[in-house]
């Protein structure tokens, strides 16, 4: 088995037991930060520069779409890669998560093993993409 | 008869492809115009092989690809992305994606038809050992 970059993920979501979650899919290739609201996800992302950001789509009262658009207008979070992670799956929800800058959409429930797959080909898509040599 | 839905934005490219799709005779063809349209036509349709374009308005080829790979009742619907964008570059983004097949522009019709009869074969374990192979292969390693 290959042995990877432990993968930095600012993991923001309002519900402590879809994190617990998430932390325990995702093992231990990750160090993951945790932000409950758009106040502190903002913070930590001021803090330091994680290598993918996943939201929820609903954060609270507050909106997982508005950090994205926030993520894209922000010069230095541009390339930052962005999955949604969410409950919210009608074609609605997934068209406007793409429209509002999401680069990925997983809907819960999901496998672990497959959620860990994605997460590693959409940080080496965002890289490619930006450096294809 | 196994139902493929064909999603490109050029009506004539569109016409091209059932015309080569139906060459088998084998498939029922369904057709939309554009990525949101196609994505209506996947949940109502239910079809057993997408054909996808890349360019289109509304939501482009890979974030259908996404769209479709991040759920589980689409996840093993067998994609094949038809595309003039023949880089390597793009090819490595719609296979990172999580398409079955790459085909580019101009096409031929067997090798439309090979690659669908390819991709209906997959299963589910195919499709994931090929995803954790893309990992071992692509991602960032230490």
């Amino acid at each position: 088995m290959q042995q990877f970059r432990k993968l930095y993920i600012l993991l923001v979501d309002s519900d402590p037991g879809a994190c617990y979650r998430i932390q325990q899919a995702l093992g231990e290739g990750f160090v993951l930060r945790n932000a409950t609201s758009l106040a502190e996800a903002k913070q930590c992302l001021a803090d330091s520069l994680p290598d993918m950001l996943i939201s929820e789509v609903r954060i609270g009262q507050e909106s997982g779409l508005e950090l994205c658009r926030f993520v894209r207008l922000t010069p230095s979070l541009r390339f930052l890669p962005v999955m949604l992670l969410t409950s919210h799956a009608t074609l609605q929800d997934k068209v406007a998560g793409f429209d509002a800058g999401a680069d990925d959409y997983v809907v819960k429930p999901y496998d672990a093993r497959h959620l860990v797959a994605r997460i590693r080909l959409l940080s080496r898509m965002k890289r490619f993409e930006q450096n294809p040599d | 008869m196994k139902k493929v839905l064909v999603i490109d934005d050029n009506p004539t490219i569109v016409e091209l492809i059932k015309y080569a799709v139906n060459l088998q005779g084998a498939y029922n063809v369904v057709v939309a115009y554009d990525g949101v349209q196609g994505l209506e036509r996947v949940y109502a349709e239910q079809p057993d092989c997408v054909i996808i374009d890349v360019k289109m308005p509304r939501m482009d080829g890979y974030q259908l690809v996404r769209c479709l790979r991040g759920d589980a009742r689409t996840m093993n619907i067998p994609l094949i992305i038809l595309s003039a964008m023949t880089r390597e570059q793009d090819q490595m983004t719609g296979l990172l994606s999580g398409v079955d097949d790459y085909l580019t522009k101009p096409f031929k019709p067997s090798a439309l038809n090979a690659a669908i009869e390819r991709v209906l074969r997959l299963t589910p374990a195919d499709r994931q050992r090929r995803m954790d192979h893309l990992v071992q292969t692509q991602a960032e390693r230490e």
